[in-house]
C-alpha cells in the first residue's frame, strides 16, 4: 500500500497548502471566470460616478453570470481608480474615464450604464446614455427635480431603451412575498388605514478626503461643485440633491406607493435644519400623506432624523385592521404581527405565506435541556404594569415571514434589469412609476418650506 | 375504609379533616400527573417515551451541573414510575403518612437536581410543593376516608 500511495509528511503539507490556496481563490476564480471575453449573452456594462454608492453596485453586479464591467467613470481620481483597481481584480476590463460623455463615445459595444452620481447629474447623465443607445439602471432620487425626472421618463420613451431606477427594496423577495401573498393575496393586514415609517440616524461627522486627493477649484467647478467639502457632502446641499428625505426617505415612500398601488392625494410636513450648522437640507423631517386606495383612505406618516439612531432604526410598517406588516431591508426590524380580532392565521401558516416564529418575539419561552420538548406553556397574567389601562386593546401576536434575501441587496434589482436587456422580464421600477415616487419625495420638501398642506392631483404623477 | 383514631378534643373538628382531604387529593392528583406526563411525547404515551423524556433530562442536568450521568439517570428513570406510585397511594391513602414522606425527599430531589443548574424559578416551585407535602405531615392525624389507617398519632 505505502507503494500504491506515495503519502509523506512533506507531501500532505504540499498538497494541503494548495488545496488551501484554491479554496480561498474560489470565489475570485468563480467571478473571474465569467467575464473574460465578450460571448453572445454577455453584457458589457459601465459604471458613472464610482464613490461609495458606485461600489456597492459595483460588488452586487459581479456576482451576477455574464456581466462585463467594460468602463468606470468618476471625476475623482481617488474614487476612479479604487474602483477601476476593484473591478480589474476580478478581470473586468474596465477602462477608466473622468468625463461620462467621453465614457459614451469611446467605449465600444457598451449595453448598459450604472449611474450612481449626485443626484442633480442624473437627468443629465441618463438622458445622454438612453440618447446614445444604452439601457440605463439609475440610483434614486431620479432627480433632484420633477422636470429633471420628466426628462428622463420622455428620453427612455423616445430612445426605446430600458430604465430602471434603483428603489431596490421592489426586488427584494421578502418585499416581494410581502405584498404578493401576505398583503395581496392572503389580505393578511384587513384593511389598511395607516402607515408609520421611518429612518433614525445617529449624528455623524461630514466626509472628508485624504490630505493631497483634492480635486483642484477648477475642475470642481466645471463639473458643477463649488468646493470639496460640497463634492464630498453633496447629499446635504440644495443644488446637488434633496437631503434626508430623498436620500433616505425616498426608499422608504417609493415602497408606500409601490404596496398600495397608489400616490397620494395630499401632503403636510414639518422640518428643519435644527442641528447641523453648515448643511442645507433639513436634518429631521416629519411628514403625514394621504393616499385614496380602492379600500379607503390610507394615512401614512414617515420621519426621517438624522441626530438620533433612538427609536428602532428603519422600518415601514404597514397598519390595518387585521393585520400589522413591519417591514425593512434589515431582517430584524421586520415582523408580522396579528390583531385577535382577526380570522385565524394557522392556514397561511399551511399554506407558506407566513412562520411561526422559533426565536424572539413572539416565540415560545425556550426549552431548558433538561425540559421536555413540547409541553404547552400556559401564558401567565400580564406583569403589574404591562397593562395600565382598561382601554387597551389585547396584545398582537407576532409571526414571521419565511422568505430572506441571501445575496447583497442590490443584487436583485440588478438582475432584474439584467433580465430586463436579455429576456424582455418586466422592470420593478420603470421610469413611469419611478417619477411617481420622485414627485412624492420631491414635494415633501416644498411641504415643509411652504408650512401648508399640499394637495395633489393624479396628473401630477405622471410625466 | 379505615378505622380511624382519636384525635385530641381541640383539633377534633371536621374541617381539620376536609383540609387534610383537599390537600391530600391535591397532592395526589399533582404527583400523579407529574409521574404520568413522564411518559407523553406528541400526545402519546409508551415506555420508550418515558425512556427518551428521562434520559433528555438527565442529559440536561448532567451537561449543566457537576452531577454525574449514572447519578442523574438512575434517578430520571426511577422517578416517573416513584411518582405514578405515590400519587397512587396519596390518592387511596395508603400509607399516607410514609407515602406523604416519600414525596417530599422526591419533590427535595428534584430540587437538588434543578438547584445545581441554578434553575431558581422551578426550586421555587418545587419549594411550594415540598411545603404542601410538610404541612400535610403536621395535618395527616385528621386522615380521613383512607385505604389504611395511621398509627401512633
Amino acid at each position: 500500500m505505502a507503494d500504491l500511495i506515495p503519502f509523506t509528511r512533506r507531501s500532505f503539507l504540499s498538497t494541503s497548502a494548495k488545496l488551501g490556496a484554491v479554496a480561498a481563490a474560489a470565489p475570485y476564480i468563480s467571478r473571474a471566470a465569467e467575464v473574460g471575453a465578450k460571448g453572445a449573452d454577455t453584457l458589457n456594462v459601465a459604471i458613472i460616478g464610482c464613490g461609495e454608492e458606485g461600489r456597492i453596485l459595483a460588488n452586487a453586479a459581479m456576482p451576477i453570470p455574464g456581466i462585463r464591467f467594460a468602463a468606470v467613470c468618476d471625476i475623482w481620481p481617488y474614487n476612479l481608480t479604487r474602483t477601476e483597481r476593484l473591478l480589474k481584480k476580478f478581470n473586468h476590463p474596465a477602462q477608466p474615464f473622468e468625463d461620462y460623455k467621453d465614457l459614451l463615445a469611446n467605449t465600444k459595444d457598451l449595453d448598459a450604464v450604472l449611474i450612481a452620481t449626485p443626484d442633480f447629474m442624473h437627468a443629465e447623465q441618463t438622458v445622454a446614455a438612453l440618447k446614445a443607445g444604452k439601457h440605463v439602471y439609475c440610483e434614486k432620487l431620479m432627480s433632484n427635480t420633477v422636470e429633471g425626472a420628466r426628462s428622463m421618463v420622455l428620453a427612455a420613451r423616445e430612445a426605446k431603451k430600458l430604465m430602471q431606477v434603483g428603489h431596490q427594496r421592489r426586488s427584494n423577495p421578502r418585499y416581494q412575498h410581502a405584498r404578493e401573498k401576505i398583503v395581496r393575496e392572503g389580505k393578511l393586514l384587513g384593511r389598511i388605514t395607516n402607515i408609520s415609517g421611518q429612518w433614525h440616524r445617529a449624528v455623524s461627522d461630514d466626509y472628508g478626503y485624504p490630505n493631497g486627493q483634492a480635486i483642484p477649484e477648477a475642475k470642481l467647478q466645471k463639473y458643477g461643485y463649488a468646493n470639496m467639502h460640497e463634492f464630498r457632502n453633496w447629499r446635504w446641499f440644495r443644488k446637488y440633491a434633496g437631503g434626508p428625505v430623498s436620500d433616505l426617505g425616498a426608499h422608504q415612500i417609493d415602497i408606500y406607493n409601490w404596496m398600495l398601488g397608489s400616490n397620494p392625494r395630499s401632503c403636510i410636513a414639518s422640518g428643519g435644519v435644527d442641528y447641523y450648522k453648515n448643511h442645507e437640507w433639513y436634518d429631521n423631517a416629519y411628514i403625514i400623506f394621504e393616499y385614496p386606495t380602492k379600500d379607503g383612505l390610507v394615512r401614512a406618516q414617515y420621519q426621517v432624523l438624522t441626530t438620533t439612531s433612538a427609536g428602532g432604526g428603519y422600518h415601514e410598517y404597514f397598519m390595518g385592521d387585521e393585520g400589522a406588516l413591519k417591514m425593512s431591508e434589515n431582517p430584524r426590524f421586520t415582523k408580522l404581527y396579528r390583531e385577535a380580532r382577526a380570522p385565524e392565521w394557522e392556514p397561511f401558516v399551511a399554506k407558506g405565506y407566513i412562520l411561526k416564529p422559533e426565536t424572539g418575539e413572539g416565540a415560545a419561552a425556550p426549552v431548558k435541556p433538561w425540559e421536555k420538548p413540547g409541553v404547552k406553556k400556559l401564558a401567565g397574567p400580564a406583569p403589574r404594569g404591562a397593562t395600565v389601562d382598561v382601554r387597551e386593546t389585547a396584545q398582537l401576536s407576532a409571526w414571521d415571514i419565511p422568505v430572506t434575501l441571501d445575496k447583497a441587496i442590490h443584487q436583485p434589482h440588478l438582475e432584474n434589469f439584467f433580465d430586463a436587456i436579455r429576456k424582455g422580464t418586466p422592470l420593478n421600477c420603470p421610469p413611469d412609476e419611478a417619477f411617481a415616487s420622485a414627485v412624492t419625495v420631491l414635494k415633501v420638501n416644498e411641504a415643509i418650506a411652504a408650512k401648508k398642506e399640499l394637495t395633489f392631483t393624479p396628473q401630477d404623477f405622471i410625466a | 375504609m379505615s378505622a380511624h383514631h382519636a384525635p385530641s378534643s381541640e383539633t377534633n373538628r371536621p374541617e381539620y379533616t376536609a383540609a387534610f382531604l383537599v390537600l391530600r387529593l391535591w397532592l395526589g392528583l399533582r404527583t400523579l400527573f407529574a409521574g404520568l406526563e413522564k411518559f407523553e411525547s406528541g400526545g402519546s404515551f409508551s415506555f420508550e417515551n418515558y425512556y427518551k423524556n428521562m434520559a433528555r433530562m438527565a442529559g440536561g442536568i448532567s451537561g449543566a451541573s457537576i452531577l454525574p450521568l449514572w447519578a442523574t439517570k438512575t434517578f430520571a428513570f426511577f422517578l416517573g414510575y416513584a411518582l405514578v406510585l405515590l400519587g397512587l397511594s396519596l390518592l387511596a391513602g395508603f400509607k399516607t403518612r410514609g407515602t406523604l414522606f416519600f414525596t417530599g425527599l422526591l419533590y427535595t430531589g428534584l430540587s437538588f437536581g434543578l438547584m445545581v443548574v441554578q434553575e431558581g424559578e422551578g426550586v421555587a416551585w418545587l419549594g411550594v410543593h415540598v411545603a404542601l407535602v410538610a404541612f400535610a405531615l403536621v395535618l395527616v392525624r385528621h386522615n380521613r376516608f383512607a385505604l389504611s389507617s395511621e398509627q401512633g398519632n
